[in-house]
């Protein structure tokens, strides 16, 4: 039976206009199968991306400034920032009227409403302190294309699959983008463990040994 | 017509009154709080203190510090003895490269910098160049994200020539 192994690769910081898959070849590319599937973190994705922001260079506007109110201190749209960067990504109308059916949602007793008429981005948003120096100064996006990305991961190293994810340390695994035949669930399950380390340990790239052949066992058995 | 106007204008008032009465947060550095100067190394030419000074989120919402440093004081044309030069980095996540990591500080909670204050000498020996030495304020700013807009303040820490010598007595200082 094939064990499937996780393998974090230490990288230097990312900074926007690195190329995330050039990034792969130059630290991880000898050690890259046809079985193996690799996954990159969504937020340094997105940062290789340019797809940050400083508060100093934002203005959020009033309906901005208001609507942060009603989040929840911990959220990342809780400063007027982080809530303008929703509306600069998914438009300013559709987070407004997100935020109002939440709350009605709210009031009957169901959770996650905002979030998921929202749009995609208004979930994905890091505020200020979210990265680790020097984004922790720096509103930080969700990636653009994440399937794209995955996809050109799989077809430059000719492994298995490739992956964009958002992990944490409190067992919370969401696959953003896969490339084709990759089952997201399987891969969240495969990475609910943080194998991307904290942000300090700089290991935004994960290479998960085996994946296909113990798919295929698994398929089979 | 009269009911939409109305039931919109309650609805404006009800917001105005949640956001005044959830307020924001509020930073204060607790300058007169701050510990005794302490020689942290003394050399032929350099003198390094250090201060510990705490500070508070005394809000009512939780804050960011986005950045914080310190500024010394110290104009040629008051003391030209010595040349300073002032860093600080958080007392709970100790760094050395005068860079410091935006904090959540969450609201009635506090933490505390520690400032480090290098002189060095122009001249000679550093002891003799601080002997004559004058009080030297050190402001620390910082910039603060919250509910609102982000803005920058500071506060000011005063380091007399006192204390200095004081720190200074027990390596010795040459009056």
């Amino acid at each position: 039976m094939a064990i499937v192994e996780l393998i974090p690769v230490k990288t230097r910081i990312l900074t926007p206009g690195d190329d995330i898959v050039a990034t792969i070849a130059a630290y991880a590319g000898d050690n890259i199968g046809p079985d193996d599937v690799v996954s990159v973190a969504e937020s340094v994705v997105a940062i290789t991306q340019g797809r940050i922001v400083r508060p100093e260079d934002m203005d959020p506007c009033f309906l901005a400034k208001l609507l942060c109110r009603l989040v929840p201190q911990k959220g990342s749209l809780s400063s007027a920032y982080g809530m303008q960067a929703a509306m600069d990504a998914e438009g300013k109308w559709r987070v407004a009227w997100a935020m109002v059916m939440g709350i009605l949602a709210k009031l009957v007793g169901r959770s996650g409403v905002f979030y998921e008429m929202a749009g995609e981005q208004a979930a994905l948003i890091d505020d200020v302190t979210g990265t680790m120096p020097p984004f922790d100064k720096h509103i930080v996006y969700g990636p653009a294309d994440p399937n794209g990305v995955a996809e050109a991961i799989k077809t430059r190293f000719g492994c298995h699959g490739g992956a964009v994810a958002d992990v944490n340390d409190l067992k919370r695994a969401a696959i953003l983008g896969v490339s084709a035949g990759l089952n997201p669930a399987n891969l969240a399950q495969i990475l609910i463990d943080n194998p991307f380390g904290n942000a300090s340990q700089r290991t935004p790239i994960v290479i998960i040994k085996n994946y296909a052949q113990a798919a295929q066992e698994l398929a089979t058995a | 017509m009269l009911f939409l106007f109305i039931a919109a204008l309650a609805v404006a008032v009800a917001l105005w009154l949640f956001v005044a009465r959830q307020g924001d947060a509020a930073f204060e550095f607790l300058v007169d709080q701050r510990t005794d100067l302490n020689l942290e190394e003394l050399t032929g030419d350099k003198a390094v203190f250090s201060t510990v000074v705490p500070f508070v989120n005394k809000g009512t919402q939780d804050g960011t510090i986005m950045d914080c440093f310190p500024r010394p004081l110290l104009p040629q044309e008051q003391y030209d003895a010595a040349a300073v030069s002032a860093r600080l980095e958080l007392e709970t996540r100790r760094r050395d490269d005068g860079y410091f990591e935006a904090l959540i500080v969450p609201k009635t909670t506090g933490n505390a910098v520690i400032v480090t204050v290098t002189f060095t000498a122009k001249r000679g020996d550093i002891r003799q160049a601080l002997a004559a030495m004058v009080d030297m304020p050190v402001e620390i700013y910082f910039q603060v994200v919250a509910r609102g807009k982000w803005y920058v303040s500071k506060q000011r820490v005063m380091m007399t020539a006192a204390e200095i010598a004081a720190a200074l007595a027990p390596a010795g200082v040459r009056q």
